[in-house]
């Protein structure tokens, strides 16, 4: 079967690669918005666009049945959700498939295993592949602060229903635990509508490693290396990269092969994600399955070649994987910075408005996955990733240098966004190391350390020399006071033309 | 004495008097965050632009000793430069020398300056830092004053008159500012009061400091005498030169038009969704005019008083325009007392100066209430309704949202001869809000209903669907089109142009009888 119409049942820079992977293929994009999106890029990029419903998320782009009776009327006959709002709700992708519709993504059973944080830890462990010590769902502060003792604190809190750092909190101690809980609780209702929590050991400065999956209905699974995804704040990821500096090819292999156990034993099919994190020592832990395409896809994309949105379309319409294991031959470095409008020098703060001015870098290895376009507005209601930079190198070295490259390329006015701070970690020595944990961010960008771009004062210098070259400028008569000698003056002509009628 | 010897008489004598009450004087006045009269000059004119007159005289006055302090110039610059290549007389009033007090003679030359403007049709701006009247020169001196007003008064929609006002100006000098046609102040450093802090509290027993009681922030939000207030004098002077980039030389000429790089087929989107599908909800009438006008730019005059509504120029095409339009994100939008002198006022000078006039309306009607009706917004709504009515510069009205009851005639309504009236789809054009309106026509039903409530809204849906929308009024033509908002500034500037050789008049009369 081949897809005529998708609709895509998401926003920003995600569905703009789903339209543009749509394109490729031949397939007619539609996609839904909410009232604070309109006129946004992919609205304006799609071939037709339905509104959705308001602009909290929970009253449109979190609102299964919309979504199907939307697709049903413009008669798509695929939905794509995306990353976040509904992509790894197995009850919406349920849905979908009993409105006869496909579900671009995992089967709602394979979802439900692996999108249970809980039930996929079980079933992992039982077949054997390590996982980082935690507990079922708590059901009160007092069951949770008595299983954070055993296991010791720091401990951190995780949400069953889904990842993206939502609904996470590191609990350092008892005096910490209820708030925590709370807060977690109320974040994970309102992310993934399921409020269970559980507690998992915090690991003191592991690496986030993942494996990308790309699985088909036919029962072939295939592995496409790993992303390396210690830079983050607040438990979201802010750059990765592919390869890992810090996975040989011996437990990229072992790491890939559990990845493609895990898969399997869940009944996978689509593009997925195996989470691990690795200590020191290079031991791993299964963390979880993160049943979408990630943000972070483009850089396997870049060093693997293979399109995973297109793939995923493929594998939706029932289509074998062209490729085995061994001809999957990863080459060159890849890396990606997320650009979210957040001032960085106010602790990642958000940062709203409208953008008043837009330009994308350019050049050799650069990719630019954007959702936002001169005009756009950047609101409160969504996530702040408007766009993700990628640049891909023969080597690290390269792949970094582009980066800093197209970084100063990048010009987003009317918003602060985190390419200033992304700039400054292409120039951490650390960083260029390549010595990556997931405390980076923590031990190298503590606020008196932070490099301001510009320093208040030299800002103060700069600001009167600009207004002295304007003054003077402006002060330099710009028209002539007279014209060709002439003096065109209405004044002139009807004080004459008075005193000639003036005249005896 | 031979010739070396006369120039450097010469020489020796203007730099005596370009130095005006001395260096110490003037370093107080710097001290004071303030500059002196000539440096403020350089400021205000381009380069080399100023040519100065009498430079040598001196007052007049035997008594009191002054015949012993002479100063040439006698505490004020005055002359002719260029603003931007365009001709401008000018005084600039000299604290450093009596204290900027206006004697006979400093009277005399603003008063020729004045003249001279008057022939040539050019505007005169005024650079105000005085004390008040040369007390020692008695009556002569207030004789003084009352020859500038009224020059003032006969140069008023002959000649653009702005007033920067730089320092004190207290007592009678206020009228001579108060009569031109725009005041622009500097916070904290220039008060304008009829009576001072002092007399107020012998005579009311008020506490009140100066910047209180006559400063550019009172001035500027409370009382609308001070169109503009600015942080500096820097800042007030070359928003002058701005202000005048706007304004013809005299009330025969056009006001000056440059190269516009704005694509006049500009069309916007976003104006189609600027106003909220709740009529009830409030934007910000700016959004549409910076959407609007070439390059975003618009200078708005009294920023800070009346809210309510919004006025100021910016350019179509590269003309100039006055832009006046209903603020819903203030008040609603509603006219009340001070919205209706701000708007009558504007409306008026544009009228005076051959701009062209557009009107962004989206009004729920006067305001009502007891402070209003005895403060008399009827004579005051009158003046707004009078202004435009007398206008007779192309006029050009934008409907966006609600035209209701008297307030939709006085917005430059067809009736009062607007020339080109639109309105967008989501206009409301009728005589009151549709709950208003419902509750009125549908009294004994509602009131015999069994859910009084349930039949209102049911009756106002009704009224709201058959009259809150634009087409009732196009059927008649008091619209001329109905338009997307997107292509406003295209349509504008279409009917502008065609505009730009009206020709209407009013009926010869001494003068009309405004309601003031």
């Amino acid at each position: 079967m081949k897809f005529k119409k998708i609709l895509i049942a998401n926003r920003g820079e995600i569905a703009v690669r789903i339209i543009r992977a749509c394109r490729e293929l031949d397939i007619s994009p539609a996609v839904i918005f909410s009232e604070a999106d309109y006129g946004s890029l992919h609205v304006r990029l799609a071939d037709e666009a339905y509104l959705a419903g308001p602009a909290p998320a929970l009253e449109s782009y979190l609102k299964p049945e919309r979504m199907i009776q939307i697709a049903r009327e413009c008669k798509a006959e695929a939905i794509h959700p995306g990353y976040g709002f509904l992509a790894e709700n197995a009850g919406f992708a349920e849905k979908v498939a009993q409105a006869g519709l496909v579900f671009i993504g995992p089967p709602a059973e394979a979802m439900k295993l692996s999108g249970d944080k809980l039930d996929a830890r079980r079933l992992v462990r039982q077949h054997g592949i390590p996982i980082v010590p935690g507990s079922e769902a708590v059901a009160s502060d007092k069951e949770a602060k008595e299983i954070a003792d055993q296991m010791n604190y720091p401990v951190l809190l995780k949400a069953a229903g889904g990842g993206g750092g939502k609904g996470m909190r590191i609990v350092h101690g008892d005096a910490e635990m209820s708030s925590a809980l709370r807060g977690a609780r109320h974040e994970a209702k309102s992310a993934f509508g399921d409020d269970r929590i559980y507690l998992e050991k915090y690991l003191i400065k592991p690496r986030h490693i993942e494996i990308q999956i790309l699985a088909d209905a036919h029962g072939n699974c295939v592995y496409l290396g790993e992303r390396e995804c210690s830079i983050q704040r607040r438990h979201q990821k802010l750059i990765e990269e592919s390869p890992s500096t810090f996975i040989d090819q011996k437990l990229r292999q072992k790491m890939g092969r559990a990845a493609v156990g895990v898969a399997e034993t869940v009944g996978y099919v689509n593009a997925g994600t195996v989470e691990f994190l690795v200590d020191k020592n290079r031991n791993f832990y299964f963390l979880e399955v993160n049943a979408r395409l990630q943000v972070e896809h483009p850089v396997t994309e870049m060093v693997t070649g293979l399109d995973l949105a297109k793939w995923q379309i493929a594998i939706a319409q029932g289509e074998r994987l062209t490729f085995t294991q061994e001809q999957i031959k990863p080459s060159g470095w890849a890396m990606e910075c997320r650009i979210y409008a957040e001032d960085f020098e106010n602790n990642f703060f958000p940062s709203s408005g409208r953008i008043t001015d837009y330009r994308e870098p350019g050049g050799p290895g650069v990719r630019v996955d954007s959702g936002v376009a001169k005009g756009s507005e950047v609101s409160l209601y969504y996530d702040p990733l408007i766009a993700k930079l990628i640049t891909w190198g023969k080597e690290r070295v390269e792949a970094v240098a582009r980066m800093k490259r197209a970084l100063t390329e990048y010009k987003i006015a009317g918003v602060t966004t985190t390419i200033e701070f992304h700039t400054q970690v292409m120039e951490n020595p650390r960083f260029l190391k390549g010595e990556l944990s997931t405390q980076f961010i923590a031990e190298e960008f503590i606020p008196e350390n932070i490099k301001y771009p510009v320093e208040p004062k030299e800002l103060e210098l700069l600001a009167i020399s600009s207004a002295l070259v304007e003054f003077w400028q402006t002060k330099k008569s710009s028209t002539p006071f007279f014209q060709n000698g002439q003096h065109k003056s209405n004044w002139k002509i009807q004080a004459r033309q008075t005193a000639l009628r003036n005249f005896p | 004495m031979n010739i070396e010897e006369k120039l450097k008489l010469l020489r020796q004598k203007k730099a005596e008097a370009r130095l005006g009450g001395g260096e110490k004087r003037i370093e107080e006045q710097h001290k004071k965050g303030k500059l002196t009269a000539r440096e403020r000059l350089e400021i205000l004119l381009d380069e080399d632009s100023f040519e100065e007159f009498d430079m040598f005289m001196v007052h007049r006055s035997r008594e009191f000793g002054l015949e012993k302090q002479q100063y040439p110039g006698d505490g004020v610059v005055t002359g002719y430069g260029t603003i931007d290549g365009r001709l401008v007389f000018v005084f600039s009033q000299d604290f450093t020398v009596f204290g900027g007090s206006l004697s006979e003679a400093h009277a005399e030359k603003i008063c020729k300056i004045m003249d001279m403007a008057m022939k040539v049709g050019a505007p005169v701006i005024g650079l105000n830092d005085s004390g008040g009247a040369r007390i020692q020169e008695g009556v002569v001196s207030l004789g003084g004053y009352a020859d500038i007003f009224l020059r003032n008064t006969l140069a008023s929609g002959v000649i653009p008159q702005i007033s920067v006002v730089l320092g004190p100006c207290a007592g009678g000098a206020v009228y001579s500012p108060a009569i031109t046609d725009f005041i622009i102040m500097v916070k904290n450093t220039s008060y304008m009061f009829v009576t001072g802090p002092s007399v107020v509290k012998t005579v009311t027993h008020e506490e009140v400091s100066f910047e209180e009681l006559g400063g550019a922030v009172t001035h500027s939000t409370k009382s609308g005498v001070a169109h503009f207030a600015c942080e500096n004098e820097a800042e007030a002077l070359r928003l002058t030169r701005r202000l005048m980039s706007y304004l013809p030389l005299n009330n025969l000429d056009d006001p000056p038009a440059t190269q516009s790089d704005d694509p006049i087929d500009r069309q916007e989107e976003e104006l189609n969704r600027i106003v909220p599908e709740n009529p009830n909800k409030p934007y910000d009438i700016k959004e549409i005019v910076k959407r609007v006008v070439d390059n975003k730019e618009f200078l708005e005059v009294h920023e800070n008083f009346a809210q309510n509504i919004v006025v100021g120029f910016a350019r179509m095409n590269g003309k100039p325009v006055g832009i006046i339009g209903n603020q819903p994100a203030v008040l609603a939008g509603v006219l009340d007392i001070d919205s209706s002198d701000k708007g009558a006022r504007f409306v008026r000078f544009c009228d005076a100066f051959n701009i062209p006039l557009i009107t962004f309306e989206d009004v729920p009607g006067f305001l009502p209430g007891k402070d209003q009706e005895f403060g008399g917004i009827i004579r005051h709504g009158a003046k707004l309704l009078y202004a435009y009515a007398e206008a007779t510069v192309p006029k050009v009205t934008v409907i966006t949202r609600k035209a209701y009851g008297g307030a939709y005639d006085v917005m430059n309504s067809k009736h009062i001869r607007g020339d080109i009236n639109y309105a967008w789809p989501t206009a409301e054009i009728a005589v009151m809000g549709p709950r208003g309106a419902a509750e009125i026509i549908f009294k004994k039903e509602i009131a015999a209903a069994k859910d009084p409530e349930k039949m209102l809204a049911e009756k106002e849906q009704e009224y709201r669907e058959k009259f809150a929308n634009p087409y009732t009024a196009a059927e008649r033509g008091y619209v001329d089109d109905i338009i997307e908002p997107k292509e406003t500034r295209p349509r504008l500037i279409k009917a502008l142009e065609m505009l730009s050789t009206k020709k209407d008049t009013n009926p010869p009369k001494k003068h009309g009888n405004i309601p003031l």
